[in-house]
């Protein structure tokens, strides 16, 4: 049989026999719609998290991790003079070949081991206060980083004050990122201005540098105040130290392997690379991406194989009925149309179904986990993706119930 | 054997309401072959599956074997059914994919037999309809007729008392639907009381006794009894034979 | 008839392959993401020491900057370690049966055969009775004694792992070895201990929630002895610089985990009378300027309020839980629609004599024959997962890989639920094909 007709379209499908189809069989299609509106809810939600675990991710570090590293040196005896080492060491790194700068510090950087601290406008602990990071590092430390200043200067070297006696003398100037410069002064510019650490000596703003990550052990990332100061009055500090391109695990060896015999009451610690330090503070945002992602995936995958599952059963349970429509001068593409059809009628329901759920899958994540409101583009765009992935799911079956021959109606069992 | 006095059974739809039967009654006796007939919708597939406890009923008394079964739950009927009851379709009604030998098994699996008796049930009933170099065959490689007689041989590898067949001849030709008969006839006289379901008048009047059903009741004076009277029942040498 | 039943189970899986590795499939996925997410979440939020959870009590006081609180995401909380000066007069209370102070010092060794030059190990400052009330298992010698915490005398124990490092694994109790260049006598080397959340101390500097405990262990009062700076999490407040020892000891800076072993409800009523006489006359000279704050955490309750178990696997966790309802909703829609599709043949079995109950029981064997065998393919798949989350994990170096290990319980637990909920949606496809009446079917042909 040959029909004349040459175009299709899925409004000449007959809509209320798809309705009464589904009718009399139903607890198929409300399975299939269930699990498209379980899929989408978590689809859409899962695709929300990891957006903003991927914003995170790409949030710069500011410094150059791939060259630069740290390590770290402990007093094993009262009698380890700490000044004398930090000074000893930075000579021996800076005249290394392939080292490019280095300073020494009070923490690592990126891995929540350092100090922070408390910083007002105002002198005494009445006032407000923003938290930041604090690096006592010497005139070097924005070379080493790599950062730049947007304004003000760098610390001179005899700003820098010395440790006495194993104690440390507070500074009266500093160094802020310019996050930290805006959180403190939102209004005209940080440089000059005074600020202070609790009942501390008056703070005067001298640099303003690009923002940067610091330890984080509590404060903001970007917020980090920077004294010049020796660090080690505990008997311990850091040494970081930014190599030339391609040098750093060479000369980490080399400097470690220097530096652990160099002292007579000192012994390296741990030495990171802050490529590492890096990796290991990106691991848990990057992990829950890929086991969210890879859950999802895998739930869109099962929950296609149930449109095209039941679709390819309503297929062979229908074709008798197939055959008589045939018969009775439908086309290929009518049959086509049909099953597709009930795809997408199936699909709808369950995505409308599911973009409720979505939405309250959301808003519990905002209560409870502090995620911010769902983007309703996320919930378009997912309704969107299941669709079509769930109609390409229903085609296979669907070209299948073409291929049924008009025979089939006349034929008895 | 088989007692319904004043059986009643109405279909219910949303729209209407069939009586498919009418305060029916009617008895067969242990040993006789009856056929049952009457017009297309007269209500004879509806006994049927009444007589088979495939189906419960509204109202009346049924009383199989000497036992009332109206109030039987589910298992217990359905153990009547195996121990009792053979059946016969008009579309043979064999498991594809089980060979002859599994198929004539079910029944006798689900009255929990022992291994050696069921294949020495299953052998006898496949020797008695012909077929017992067959036992591995899958149906789908037999023709009709001998599809038919596995069907037969399953009905009657349990011993049923009663053999419930329905229009068991329908999708046969005539001469294969004469050798089913004949297999009918031949397990009537070996004891077993057949009732024989049927719209063609021809193989009605095989049996010893015609009921007719027409609109849900048995119309009495059955047209072809007085017949018999005059005919000795045939006898059912070498019907076996292919 | 099981035996039956388990023939036409086979004969089904067999006479559709695909649907059979469909549906396993299907389950077998939601049950390997139900094994990983559980045994992660199962190891976080166990209590490894839940047989003393109704005894043992971390002590919190809070003596914190009366113009902020400690933790400004919680408020309510008290800092979770005390300042010297209260720890040290709690702990001169006798009300507890038990009880210990826990800092962390950085410890050189050196000065035995198997080391070629001094190595820092993390070095836990602690009293004896740390030992005894967290059951820390011994392989050689044991704790040292009341009299060597007041000393401080100069023994120290060594985790397995350090004493293995040291002296090759032989019972070195009796040995001296140098620690911080002075003469330490071993007293105890520990057996495998590793309580998975570290549990009594859960502090960053220490290492987090999930850190292996210490590599060697001496008297507390050893720190203030040698005056050496803690090296574990401290936390300060207020104007003053900290900059000598002495001004560490006198000052409100916290850096000291507390914990006592309480008998019955009422001792701990006493010892918590005995921190708020304490808290008044504190108060009275001056100090705490918060609200009173004492309290006396039972290991549960201490591990939920540090939210050991990270908001991420708790999320995880609920996918998993998604996952596995649309892998069980296809598998019932699937089962459903095969099972329908041979409700002829079910029509043709009811006639010949099997009850609703058989067909039920038919088709329930089915499901549970299914439902093994996706369980079975999800345990791989699981310990696959698992395998690939360690990896993971170690790969980033986090701490938390140490969760994502085979535990057994977990597993358990995983495929229990992954079995009952299989054969539970099995039921009702089984039960549906078990009320088709025979009839319909018959007469279709």
């Amino acid at each position: 049989m040959k029909t004349a007709r040459t175009q299709v379209n899925l409004m000449n499908v007959p809509i209320r026999p798809l309705f009464s189809s589904l009718r009399r069989n139903p607890t198929g299609a409300v399975l299939v719609a269930l699990q498209v509106a379980i899929t989408l809810a978590v689809m859409i939600n899962a695709a929300w998290i990891v957006a903003q675990r991927l914003e995170k991710l790409e949030r710069p570090t500011g410094i150059d991790t791939r060259d630069t590293f740290e390590i770290g040196i402990v007093g094993s005896s009262r009698k380890f003079n700490v000044a004398q080492a930090e000074s000893e060491d930075l000579a021996y790194l800076r005249g290394l070949p392939g080292v490019a700068a280095a300073t020494v510090v009070n923490g690592i950087l990126l891995t929540e081991n350092g100090g922070d601290t408390d910083l007002s406008r105002d002198p005494g602990t009445n006032g407000p206060v923003v938290g930041a990071n604090f690096l006592t590092v010497d005139d070097q430390a924005l070379n080493t980083l790599d950062v730049p200043l947007i304004a003000g200067r760098n610390f001179r070297a005899d700003e820098i004050r010395p440790l006495t006696k194993g104690k440390q003398t507070p500074p009266s100037e500093v160094i802020v990122t310019q996050s930290l410069a805006r959180t403190l002064f939102p209004h005209g510019s940080a440089l000059g201005r005074i600020i202070y650490n609790g009942d501390s000596n008056p703070l005067t703003v001298i640099g303003i540098t690009r923002d940067f990550m610091g330890p984080q052990v509590g404060a903001p990332a970007y917020n980090t105040v920077l004294l010049p100061t020796m660090p080690g009055q505990a008997g311990l500090y850091a040494l970081l130290v930014r190599t030339r391109p391609g040098m750093r695990d060479t000369v980490m060896r080399e400097a470690k392997q220097h530096i652990g015999t160099a002292h007579r009451f000192g012994i390296t610690g741990f030495s990171t690379p802050l490529a590492k330090a890096e990796r290991q503070m990106h691991a848990g945002d990057r992990n829950t991406a890929i086991l969210l992602t890879t859950v999802t995936a895998l739930m869109l995958a099962v929950c296609c194989l149930g449109v095209f599952g039941l679709t390819t059963f309503n297929v062979g349970s229908r074709r008798r009925q197939i055959g008589t429509r045939r018969a009775l001068g439908a086309s290929k593409r009518d049959i086509v149309a049909h099953f597709m059809m009930e795809g997408a009628l199936i699909l709808s329901g369950g995505a409308f179904l599911g973009s409720i759920l979505a939405l309250v899958v959301g808003n519990w994540l905002t209560v409870h986990y502090a995620l911010p409101r769902l983007d309703l583009v996320y919930l378009l765009g997912g309704v969107l993706a299941l669709w079509i992935v769930g109609l390409l799911a229903a085609w296979q079956p669907a070209r299948r119930a073409a291929d049924v021959p008009p025979s089939v109606a006349t034929r008895t069992v | 054997m088989l007692r319904m006095q004043d059986i009643s059974k109405i279909y219910r739809t949303d729209l209407i309401e069939t009586h498919a039967l009418r305060e029916l009654s009617l008895e067969v006796k242990a040993g006789e072959f009856v056929s049952v007939s009457g017009p297309s919708g007269s209500g004879k597939s509806t006994f049927l599956n009444i007589a088979g406890l495939l189906e419960t009923f509204d109202t009346g008394l049924y009383e199989l074997d000497g036992r009332e079964v109206s109030g039987l739950s589910d298992d217990a009927r359905s153990r009547i059914r195996n121990e009792k009851i053979g059946f016969i379709f008009q579309g043979f009604n064999l498991i594809p994919d089980l060979d002859l030998f599994d198929n004539i098994d079910v029944p006798l699996r689900y009255r929990r037999m022992k291994a050696d008796e069921r294949r020495k049930r299953i052998e006898s009933a496949l020797e008695l309809v012909g077929l017992a170099s067959r036992t591995k065959h899958l149906p789908s490689q037999l023709s009709g007729g001998q599809q038919q007689r596995v069907a037969i041989a399953r009905a009657i590898a349990g011993d049923p008392a009663l053999i419930l067949a329905d229009e068991p001849t329908g999708n046969l030709d005539s001469l294969m639907a004469r050798q089913i008969m004949d297999l009918l006839e031949k397990i009537n006289a070996m004891g077993t009381t057949i009732v024989l379901v049927t719209h063609d008048p021809e193989l009605a009047r095989r049996a010893q006794r015609n009921i007719h059903i027409v609109d849900g009741v048995v119309i009495d004076s059955p047209p072809y009894q007085s017949r018999f009277t005059q005919f000795p029942p045939r006898t059912t040498a070498g019907a076996a034979a292919e | 008839m099981l035996g039956y039943y388990i023939q036409l189970a086979l004969r089904s899986f067999r006479r559709t392959p695909g649907l059979t590795a469909l549906m396993a499939g299907a389950i077998a996925f939601g049950i390997a993401a139900c094994i990983v997410t559980l045994t992660v979440y199962h190891t976080m939020s166990g209590n490894p020491i839940w047989w003393k959870n109704n005894s043992l009590y971390a002590v919190t006081m809070d003596s914190w900057d009366p113009n902020q609180s400690y933790d400004a995401a919680h408020p309510k909380l008290a800092p979770d370690m005390l300042t010297y000066r209260d720890a040290t007069y709690l702990y001169g209370s006798n009300i507890p049966e038990r009880k210990m102070l826990l800092s962390y010092l950085v410890g050189v060794l050196s000065g035995t055969p198997g080391l070629t030059r001094p190595v820092p190990v993390n070095t836990q400052a602690t009293t004896a009775d740390f030992f005894r009330m967290f059951d820390v298992p011994f392989e050689y010698g044991g704790p040292w004694s009341a009299a060597a915490d007041r000393g401080p005398e100069p023994v120290i124990v060594l985790s397995r792992r350090e004493n293995g490092k040291l002296f090759g694994g032989a019972d070195s109790v009796g040995r001296t070895i140098l620690w911080n260049r002075l003469r330490f006598r071993v007293v105890g080397v520990l057996d495998h201990w590793n309580p998975q959340p570290r549990f009594y101390d859960l502090t960053p500097a220490g290492g987090g929630s999930f850190a292996k405990s210490a590599a060697a262990f001496v008297p507390f009062e050893w720190g203030p002895t040698l005056r050496i700076w803690p090296s574990g999490t401290m936390s300060c407040w207020g104007p003053q610089t900290i900059d000598t020892y002495q001004k560490l000891l006198g000052s409100d800076c916290v850096w000291i985990t507390m914990w006592v072993q309480l008998r019955t409800s009422a001792e701990r009523a006493r010892f918590l009378d005995f921190m708020n006489a304490y808290w008044a006359e504190q108060r009275a000279a001056g100090r705490f300027g918060r609200p009173r704050n004492n309290h006396l955490w039972q290991v549960s309750q201490w591990l939920r309020i540090h939210h050991v178990v990270t908001n991420d696997s708790r999320l995880l966790l609920r996918l998993a839980f998604a996952f596995l309802a649309v892998c069980l909703i296809n598998t019932v829609g699937v089962l459903l629609a095969k099972f329908l599709r041979g409700a002829s043949l079910m029509g043709i079995r009811r006639a010949l004599g099997a009850s609703r109950r058989q067909i039920f029981e038919q088709h329930l064997v089915e499901v549970a024959l299914l439902s093994l065998a996706g369980s079975a393919l999800g345990l791989a798949l699981g310990a696959l997962g698992l395998r690939g989350v360690h990896a993971m994990y170690a790969h980033s170096g986090n701490a938390y890989g140490a969760v994502a290990h085979f535990d057994p319980l977990g597993v358990l637990w995983a495929l229990a639920l992954a079995a009952l909920s299989t054969v539970l949606a099995g039921l009702y496809p089984a039960w549906r094909i078990g009320r088709v009446s025979p009839v319909v079917y018959l007469k279709s042909q």
